[in-house]
């Protein structure tokens, strides 16, 4: 009987062990909650968002297309813009991400009068064709991401960004 | 880029093609009467500075606000300011602000101050719109200065 007693030093030496899981645990929770967050945000990004632009009015010309959604981070929900440059190939609806994939600026479409027909980043002069892709000799090495997009009620509906599937 | 760990590592790869530091000076006023203009003021110079980092991403380092209370001794905060920026490889440092008090402080170059506009209560598409009225004052700015001095 005497023998399953818990001695001082096994009953402080438990409940240390007790006391270490709990701050093992306390530090790991948060740390696997923030490498988890960003798979469970682009889940929430994978469904489309309805825009007020028209499918209609959209022509061969890329018009910038701006879209809202909420956006969590961890605790923090907060509303997000972003914009997509939308034109139509023949009656298909083509959207581009103006992420520079050079580091991240906004890149505009005729934005340097000197190429009224690509897209140009003011950042360090980055040039890309109407489809996307990158031209050699400017800073970006790969062409810009797309949107899945589609047409709802008449109105453009932006998806998940991938890659360019167009060059 | 942002003044987060991540990004950082990113600016210390590039630092040739981030060579634009933006500061905003932002005045905290805690009195009971000042606290809500003081509280709007920041959210509207950080808005800005928000939009202008996301369309400068690759060229520009935001800071986060220096803030400081309404007595601050503003050529103290420039003096420091300018010296922490000396010794880096920043070519062009922007300050953004809404508070008048720097129009009067000429060692600083390149302070673009800005009246704050209340935009709490605006929804989003109108707050959007009136923001990128704003940014649209102040893009210019940084495109001209780049092709002076680059
Ligand atoms: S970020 Fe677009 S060219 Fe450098």
């Amino acid at each position: 009987m005497s023998n399953n007693r818990v001695s001082r030093r096994q009953f402080l030496g438990y409940t240390l062990t007790g006391v270490g899981g709990f701050m093992a645990a306390g530090m790991l929770m948060p740390m696997v909650r923030f490498a988890v967050d960003p798979i469970l945000q682009q889940h929430e990004g994978g469904d489309y968002v309805l825009t007020d632009q028209a499918v209609a009015d959209i022509t061969e010309e890329p018009v910038r297309v701006d879209f809202t959604f909420e956006q969590t981070d961890a605790w923090y929900k907060s509303e997000v813009t972003n914009s997509a440059w939308v034109y139509k190939e023949g009656d298909k609806l083509i959207a581009l991400s103006p992420v520079c994939k050079h580091l991240g600026c906004t890149v505009n479409w005729a934005g340097s009068p000197e190429h009224p027909t690509q897209f140009f980043c003011p950042c360090h002069a980055g040039r890309y064709e109407k489809n996307g892709q990158n031209i050699a000799g400017t800073p970006p090495l790969g062409p810009l991401d797309e949107y899945q997009v589609k047409e709802q009620d008449g109105f453009v509906a932006i998806g998940a960004v991938r890659d360019n599937t167009l060059v | 880029m942002h003044f987060i760990g991540k990004e950082i590592d990113q600016y210390l790869n590039q630092q040739d093609y981030i060579d634009t530091v933006v500061v905003p000076l932002l005045q905290i006023d805690l009195s009971e009467t000042g606290m809500k203009s003081s509280a709007g003021a920041s959210e509207y110079l950080q808005n800005l500075t928000a939009l202008l980092e996301k369309q400068f991403k690759g060229r520009i380092l935001l800071l986060p606000p220096i803030s400081y209370g309404k007595t601050a001794d503003r050529q103290r905060i420039a003096d420091e300011l300018t010296k922490e920026v000396e010794h880096t490889k920043f070519k062009h440092v922007f300050y953004l602000t809404t508070d008048s008090e720097w129009r009067t402080l000429d060692s600083l170059k390149n302070v673009l101050w800005l009246p704050a506009i209340p935009i709490e209560d605006m929804d989003q598409s109108f707050k959007n719109s009136v923001m990128e009225d704003q940014l649209r004052q102040v893009l210019p700015l940084f495109t001209k200065e780049w092709s002076h001095h680059s």
